[in-house]
């Protein structure tokens, strides 16, 4: 029988003594409640203020028409590829804004994550692991909300902006917890219960917040315990957050950055991830829907690059100018690739076997292309890379370990794929 | 008379420090309940929390048993009980009430299922399948028996089945689940190997526990919907990753235990149905249906250990083997001894859930306050030595139930459906008085009408309080939405507001500032206030008498809103 690695293991590197000392500070940390260690070098972090963006393209986007063109071959398709403001770097004439941006840009294009299934490379690119009955692991926004946030941040750590329905989800988190979860912004709309309600007045709301505290000191008085303090402290977070709504508030912004974004969802929703980035947010992802092109790839890819690489482009410039860019990690993705074959649709299929992710900014060395593809694109010929490699060096360009542990419910997990590590020549 | 290891042992009631004789004879009559306060009390060398108050008392043994707190009704009467007796018989008043059955049903969902996805539409059968083991007491043993042996066939039986089905009978998942909540191990690093960590995990356990299930599958039934299909034949081989060249083979096997016997099959007579397009195979021996047998033999003392770990942990906060999915050789109990004896002596009634819980409420250990005596050093706090009651975070379900019970709002119901009752043909009516078992019916009819009716309003403190499907629900940090959800969010908002005879328009009746306070923490708090609280509502209401009504929403939310609140203490 064959054995489908969960934890997959080569070896375990964390000694036997951290595991059984952090498991014994953890249990007198937070009885009953998840038990979490934070590592001394996330908190040395936290004061630089790092963040990530995470631009998702769902359905998966095609490198031919994207990052990894091949212009003149039977894969290549319709499109031209053009110059970059990195001498020898061409992508697809698609980008044109992005080309101007691409010497803040680095791409791999040796990816092979060689899963074709939209759920199991969604759970791939997002956690860094291969999908395995039984166990769950956090996404990369859960990490991030976990280890790079402030203690205390009134934002929530994880910001998902969606063109779908807003809410709240602890899924991605795993065993994190809820608090680690995503926040979707369903189509850029503030989250739900910020405001207070029309019947609660000045007065009132100063009234009914000193009388809970003051029943909190009471109870506290002699029982205080880490819990009922992180349970004050979520109405205190909850009052900054609401004092603080107008950073979801896009319209807030100036109209001519509105038009330079583009007038449509994906626009708008880059500059909201702008404007909550400037305001702090530690991990930000914005979602491009759909490029699942089975029919038509060409037509819907001309639609779909066309608005992404506008208001991509805008937002990279943006980043950069402000001082931004240098500690932000930006991240292009999605579930996979599509096929080099075209279809007799004009299609192009599920593809994880040869594609490219695009990455800028903090702690990524910009300008340079990791890895190729042969002349067709139907398979990687130098530096094939994984998802687990990826997700090292998210972590790596964000100043995390990847090889530090999660403590979870008083058992020892490596935040990253054992089996992997991150791309040197990617590392500022 | 049983033989039970002595020492020095702390004896119940003051009377002080007695040395017993190693080897020394205890009457095996002596109640669990003392037991159970000698073993922990003998851990104890400092000062000790005191015995907790009727409010405190009646507040934690109601949701723990109950799912929600009283009424400010029942608050009161509890309170103002002169009897000595009032702590045992609310206990009782309370296993016997439908709601226990509820709680149960709540808690064992929660466990088995781990707010999975109602993938197969079973859902609410499950609940109701449940509700009505716990209902009638079903022995634990028979009710694993029941989940583990069901394959979604007989219709019957189809609910139990859905612990199988909605893990998509995938067998990595079902062995993983199989130890983590019937035999508190969580093995899943001995999938490829032994567990580096922990010495007592091996790989022959993992594979053991695969054998029963790794021929499973599921099977898309046309008429019945997924059912539970198995292959007659896969022997279960594994290697290391550290020590590729040694392969080991095993049968279906509980842990250490004896091996599965297994008849010799010929080949070519594996299946008793074979598979075939769109035919459900039978297997001519089933290796699955050996699971359910072999777990609650009585045989597997980690099956009671768990068992008995996680009710300890419900009831007092924390597990004598704590992660509750982590029993093993370095991570041991708290009290050994006394996990051991509890398994025992639950194993011994028959695996009676309802007797176990009574006496664990019976004892001084969880009758103690949750504040701790002045002086009272942090090493003496460990929760793992139960001289202080442990803060215990309200579940989604207890905490949907309890702001719906103290806001009134669950009242108007229960008015609503007793006057149905009320208004039942002289026949009928005189049917559901006619004795002790049909006027429990009634009671119980009512508080499922209720219940039933109210349901929705507890899917948002599901949709905000509950954690992730498929992972553990004991741990989780509070959230900014969650605390964001009780200040603005509705339906807590519309209930504030005054209706019928909800709590704020109760309160809006009484003129007297005092009756207003006492009303307020009966229903909120299960107590009475204390002379600051009173003053403090006197003070508030007088600050806003233009605005009377909202004073009152204010005071009422500012309770619901406090840590008192969220915590079970």
């Amino acid at each position: 029988m064959k054995c489908s690695y969960a934890c997959q293991s080569a070896e375990h590197l964390q000694s036997r003594r951290t595991f059984l000392g952090s498991l014994a500070a953890g249990v007198g940390a937070a009885a009953g409640l998840g038990a979490l260690v934070r590592p001394a070098a996330a908190e040395e972090l936290q004061k630089k203020q790092r963040q990530v963006l995470v631009v998702w393209l769902a359905g998966g986007a095609s490198q031919l028409e994207m990052w990894d063109p091949k212009p003149g071959t039977d894969t290549g398709g319709p499109f031209r590829a053009i110059a970059t403001s990195v001498p020898g770097t061409y992508i697809s004439e698609l980008m044109p804004q992005t080309a101007r941006q691409m010497h803040r840009i680095s791409l791999v294009r040796g990816l092979n994550t060689k899963e074709n299934d939209h759920g199991k490379g969604h759970y791939m690119m997002h956690t860094g692991r291969p999908q395995m009955p039984g166990v769950v692991y956090p996404h990369l926004g859960s990490v991030a909300a976990r280890f790079l946030a402030p203690e205390n941040d009134p934002l929530p750590g994880y910001i998902h902006i969606t063109p779908g329905g807003g809410g709240l989800s602890g899924g991605e988190a795993a065993f994190l917890g809820p608090k680690y979860g995503a926040l979707y912004l369903g189509n850029g709309n503030a989250p739900a219960n910020t405001v207070r309600p029309g019947s609660i007045d000045d007065l009132g709301a100063s009234g009914r917040e000193a009388l809970r505290m003051h029943a909190n000191d009471r109870f506290a008085r002699r029982r205080r315990t880490a819990e009922t303090e992180a349970y004050t402290a979520s109405y205190d977070q909850a009052k900054l957050l609401m004092e603080r709504r107008e950073v979801f508030d896009v319209t807030k912004e100036p109209a001519r950055d509105v038009e330079r974004y583009g007038s449509h969802d994906f626009g708008r929703h880059c500059l909201l991830a702008r404007r909550l980035l400037e305001a702090g947010a530690t991990f930000v992802q914005v979602t491009h829907s759909n490029y699942d092109t089975h029919n038509e790839n060409f037509d819907f890819h001309l639609e779909q690059v066309g608005e992404f690489d506008v208001s991509f482009a805008a937002l990279i410039e943006d980043l950069a100018q402000r001082g931004r860019l240098e500690h932000t990690l930006v991240i292009v993705m999605s579930e996979f690739g599509r096929t080099p074959q075209i279809n007799h649709l004009y299609g192009r299929d599920h593809w994880g076997t040869a594609w490219s992710v695009a990455l800028a900014g903090g702690g990524i060395q910009p300008g340079i292309v990791v890895g190729k593809t042969n002349e067709r694109g139907t398979e990687v010929v130098d530096r094939e890379v994984g998802a687990g490699h990826l997700f090292h060096t998210y972590l790596r360009a964000s100043g995390l370990d990847p090889l530090d542990s999660f403590e979870a419910n008083g058992r020892a997990i490596q935040i990253a794929d054992p089996t992997a590590t991150a791309i040197p020549e990617l590392l500022a | 008379v049983a033989t039970r290891q002595g020492g020095r042992r702390r004896v119940a009631g003051g009377v002080g420090w007695v040395i017993l004789a190693l080897g020394a004879t205890v009457a095996a009559d002596e109640p669990l309940r003392s037991r159970i306060d000698r073993a922990i009390e003998s851990k104890l060398d400092g000062p000790v929390a005191a015995t907790a108050t009727d409010g405190e008392f009646l507040r934690r043994v109601s949701l723990d048993l109950a799912g929600v707190v009283p009424t400010s009704a029942e608050a009161r009467a509890f309170l103002d009980d002169p009897s000595p007796y009032k702590r045992e018989r609310l206990i009782d008043a309370i296993l016997d009430s439908p709601r226990y059955a509820r709680r149960m049903q709540y808690v064992f969902d929660v466990m088995l299922m781990e707010r999975r996805a109602d993938a197969n539409n079973l859902a609410d059968r499950w609940q109701d399948y449940l509700r009505r083991s716990f209902r009638e007491n079903k022995p634990y043993n028979q009710l694993v028996r029941e989940i583990l042996a069901a394959d979604g066939l007989d219709p019957a039986a189809r609910p139990a089945a859905r612990f199988w089905l909605d893990r998509e009978a995938e067998p990595y998942l079902m062995t993983r689940d199989i130890g983590r909540i019937f035999l508190g191990r969580d093995m899943q690093c001995a999938q490829c190997h032994d567990h580096p960590l922990v010495d007592d995990y091996k790989q022959a356990h993992y594979y053991g526990l695969f054998a029963f299930v790794g021929r499973t599958s599921l099977f898309a039934d046309p008429a019945r919907g997924n059912v539970l299909a198995e292959k007659g034949d896969g022997d279960v081989s594994f290697t290391s990753v550290f020590k590729k060249k040694v392969k080991n083979q095993t049968g279906p096997r509980i842990l250490d235990g004896p091996p599965v016997p297994e008849p010799d099959i010929a080949k070519g007579r594996e299946y008793a149905v074979p598979p075939a397009d769109k035919v459900r195979p039978v297997p001519s021996f089933s290796r699955r249906a050996q699971l359910s047998p072999a777990l609650t033999s009585g045989n597997v003392p980690e099956f009671d250990r768990n068992i008995v770990n996680r009710l300890w942990a419900m009831m007092m906060g924390r597990g004598l083997v704590h992660p509750l999915d982590f029993h093993h050789g370095d991570n041991p109990p708290s009290h050994p001894e006394l996990l051991d004896d509890l398994a025992r002596s639950f194993a011994e009634s028959g695996y009676d859930v309802k007797a176990f819980l009574r006496e664990l409420a019976l004892t001084r250990t969880y009758q103690r306050s949750s504040e701790p005596p002045p002086g009272m050093s942090p090493s003496q706090q460990d929760p793992a030595l139960y001289a202080v009651a442990a803060l215990k975070p309200l579940s989604p379900e207890q905490l949907g139930w309890s702001v719906m019970q103290s806001l009134g709002v669950m009242a108007a119901y229960r008015d609503e459906a007793v006057a149905r009752f009320d208004q039942l043909d002289p026949k009928a009516k005189a049917f559901f008085s006619l004795d002790e078992k049909r006027r429990a019916l009634r009671d119980e009819l009512i508080e499922d009408e209720v219940v039933v009716r109210l349901s929705p309003s507890l899917g948002p403190f599901l949709n905000q309080f509950a954690g992730a499907a498929g992972q553990p629900q004991d741990a989780s940090d509070p959230t900014v939405h969650q605390a964001l959800f009780l200040s603005n969010g509705e339906p807590v908002q519309s209930w504030l507001a005054p209706s019928g005879t909800n709590l704020t328009a109760r309160l809006a009746a009484l003129a007297d500032p005092g009756a207003v306070a006492e009303e307020l923490y009966l229903s909120v708090l299960s107590r009475r206030p204390t002379e600051e609280e009173r003053a403090e509502v006197a003070q508030y209401l007088e600050s806003r008498k233009d605005q009377r009504p909202a004073a009152l929403k204010e005071l009422a939310w500012s309770l619901l809103a406090s840590s008192e609140f969220r915590f079970n203490h």
